[in-house]
């Protein structure tokens, strides 16, 4: 079974050296031992909110804004995609990574099994996003409306995939499936929900190897999620 | 010296973006440019000033980052914007001698449309093209918004920042997005204009002078996209706008409105200027929201008073930009024009029109409006009911003490 972690931070927290020093150590091993054991398939830091770019259409108009989909205090910091036998599992090895030192991780299980979970190499050339793909429950949508978000969503998936420019992506499995885990005074806290409950929710991710922002910005716009739902854009780091 | 200030103002946006563009490097173009102008200003009072100070100056600020980039640490993008700084490249070399064709001026458009990307904070893009575009310092551009220096530099460090990490790419839009684009540089352009004609009397310099600044940038970008009519409709706009700065406060330094306006302290060559290029931009399509705009601010340039001007061409004006925008602040302003030619009466039931369609919930100019319309036709306690509705939203002194005024006037 395939996990998502969504790794979250405090962005304001203020952070030193030695405690940088201890999360990369961690990090380092974490990564060996789930990458060499196959737990890992793919993950990356995602660079600060100060970099990020929202898209949302509504009524034909694109709007930009920058900065993230929603402001809480906890912010998306990073990704993994895990392949464990159970949530249990999933929930176990998220508690030994770092993140769980200065933040939380929600993990969601993927809404359907993906084959090619691994990423190829970066190039010099290209740039590298994820599309962090969040829908607001309260807008309402007609049963026309409903019934083509799915056809519309493969097509821009089938475009985007054959352009090169779509790596990877999954829909998620809702927010009330999510289970988030922090560690408080040395405990493992784990409770049922998202890592937070914000008005648009985390549904689904792409990840995008483009030439620049821009192109990434145009595919964002033109997702079927964009006019009822927002997309942010995020650069991997 | 006023021929470095004025060859100042010219060159800093072109060195800027050439640098920009060659190294990729924001800071590192900012800091030699500013360098090189040291250098001149240091040695042009000794030495004269050059036959060609732009190409003296690009040529310094050159020099000053090939010198840097070799004393950092020998990193490969080092090496290889050393060797972009130092390629001999026919068309680019020949531009900077000439310094108005071609390239050079390409370079200038990449530099204004990647500030004003619209992936950045608005606040950002105002901040990134006034400080890389016309070379006012951080604390001064800080001052003209009314913020402390380090919220400046962070606001100009982030933006940095993300057009690097985000991947905002450094060029002139593809032709598909050029019209969206150039609509939103023009936007910056006349934010930054309205802010220096917003700032009040007793303002510092550097705050007024951001009309002066955002003008430049206007005629830079109409000179820069000829094709565009609405850049030329900004340039007029503005220049029609900025006529009007002798006498539109008084010597209290209290807001003075349009009909009461000494028009002999308009300035006529602004006025001239500006009728110039709108007839210019009217031989082009579209006819854009600016470009109305500024057609109607000729109207009153034209008009020696308040009871001459054509008031029923500017709310035929008016009319079509509400079509253009769609913008209820429009339709309020259509209305005043509509009370100049049919009356007050007529007039208000398009202001209760707005006002029920709750669109412009929190301005202050509805009430206003509303307020000054029931003065007119005799309705007391009604007007001083809106006046107080107004001071309820009002923002800044100078219009406090007008709305106070005209209370004031209704209530005694």
């Amino acid at each position: 079974m395939q996990y998502m972690y969504i790794h979250t931070v405090d962005e304001n927290l203020v952070r030193d050296d030695a405690r940088d020093a201890e999360i990369q150590e961690v990090l380092d091993s974490w990564l060996n031992e789930t990458m060499s054991s196959g737990v890992n398939l793919q993950g990356s830091r995602l660079r600060p909110t100060s970099d990020a770019t929202t898209v949302r259409v509504r009524r034909d108009e694109v709007t930009l804004t920058d900065g993230p989909f929603t402001e809480t205090k906890e912010q998306v910091a990073g990704y993994d995609i895990v392949e464990c036998p159970s949530m249990e599992e999933a929930l176990a090895w998220a508690a030994k990574h770092p993140t769980t030192l200065i933040g939380s991780i929600e993990v969601r299980p993927l809404y359907e099994q993906v084959d090619k979970a691994v990423l190829p190499d970066e190039k010099p050339t290209t740039k590298r996003y994820m599309l962090i793909v969040c829908v607001d429950e309260t807008i309402e949508l007609s049963p026309e409306e409903i019934a083509g978000i799915g056809p519309a969503t493969d097509a821009w998936v089938t475009e985007a995939q054959g352009k090169g420019m779509r790596l990877f992506g999954s829909r998620l499995t809702g927010a009330d499936e999510a289970r988030t885990l922090r560690i408080s005074d040395g405990d493992v806290i784990v409770t049922d929900g998202p890592f937070a409950e914000t008005k648009e929710q985390i549904a689904g991710i792409d990840v995008f190897e483009c030439a620049d922002l821009d192109v990434a910005l145009d595919f964002a716009a033109r997702h079927p999620v964009a006019t009822f739902g927002a997309l942010e854009v995020r650069p991997f780091w | 010296m006023p021929t470095i200030i004025s060859t100042f103002r010219e060159e800093w946006g072109r060195i800027v973006a050439t640098l920009v563009r060659r190294t990729g490097d924001w800071d590192l173009a900012e800091e030699c440019t500013q360098d090189a102008f040291e250098r001149a200003l240091a040695r042009w009072p000794h030495d004269g000033v050059p036959e060609r100070p732009g190409a003296w100056l690009m040529t310094v600020a050159r020099n000053r980052a090939v010198d840097r980039l070799r004393r950092d640490t020998l990193r490969a993008t080092k090496l290889q914007q050393v060797a972009m700084l130092g390629a001999p490249d026919a068309s680019r070399d020949s531009n900077d001698e000439d310094g108005r064709d071609g390239d050079s001026i390409d370079e200038r458009l990449r530099l204004i449309f990647t500030c004003c990307h619209p992936a950045l904070a608005l606040e950002a893009r105002v901040a990134l093209t006034l400080r890389t575009l016309t070379g006012l310092s951080t604390s001064e551009i800080a001052r003209a918004f009314l913020v402390p220096e380090a919220t400046m530099a962070k606001r100009l460090v982030r933006a940095k920042h993300k057009i690097a990490n985000a991947g905002i790419p450094y060029r002139v839009p593809s032709h598909d997005s050029l019209g969206p684009r150039t609509t939103g540089v023009l936007a910056v352009i006349y934010l930054l204009f309205n802010e220096g004609y917003s700032a009040s009397a007793g303002s510092e310099l550097v705050r007024t002078n951001l009309c002066e600044y955002a003008l430049e940038l206007a005629r830079l970008v109409a000179h820069l996209l000829p094709e565009e009519p609405e850049a030329k409709g900004l340039v007029a706009l503005t220049l029609f706008q900025h006529s009007r700065h002798d006498a539109r406060v008084d010597a209290r330094g209290n807001l003075v409105t349009l009909e009461d306006q000494d028009r002999s302290r308009w300035n006529r060559d602004d006025i001239d200027e500006a009728q110039r290029w709108l007839n210019d931009a009217r031989m082009q399509e579209p006819f854009g929201p600016y470009q109305l705009q500024a057609a109607i601010a000729a109207h009153h340039a034209r008009a020696d008073s308040t009871s001459g001007t054509d008031w029923r061409a500017i709310a035929r004006l008016y009319g079509q930009l509400v079509d253009a925008t769609g913008s209820p602040v429009v339709e309020l302003n259509r209305a005043v024009a509509v009370a100049m030619c049919d009356g007050p009466a007529t007039a208000l039931d398009l202001v209760d029109r707005i006002a029920a369609s709750a669109t412009l919930q929190g301005y202050y100019l509805l009430p206003a409006t509303r307020a000054d319309f029931l003065r007119r036709l005799g309705r007391r306690d009604d007007a001083a009911r809106s006046y107080r509705q107004a001071l309820d939203l009002v923002g800044t002194e100078p219009e406090r003490r007008f709305l106070t005024m005209r209370l004031a006037e209704v209530t005694d």
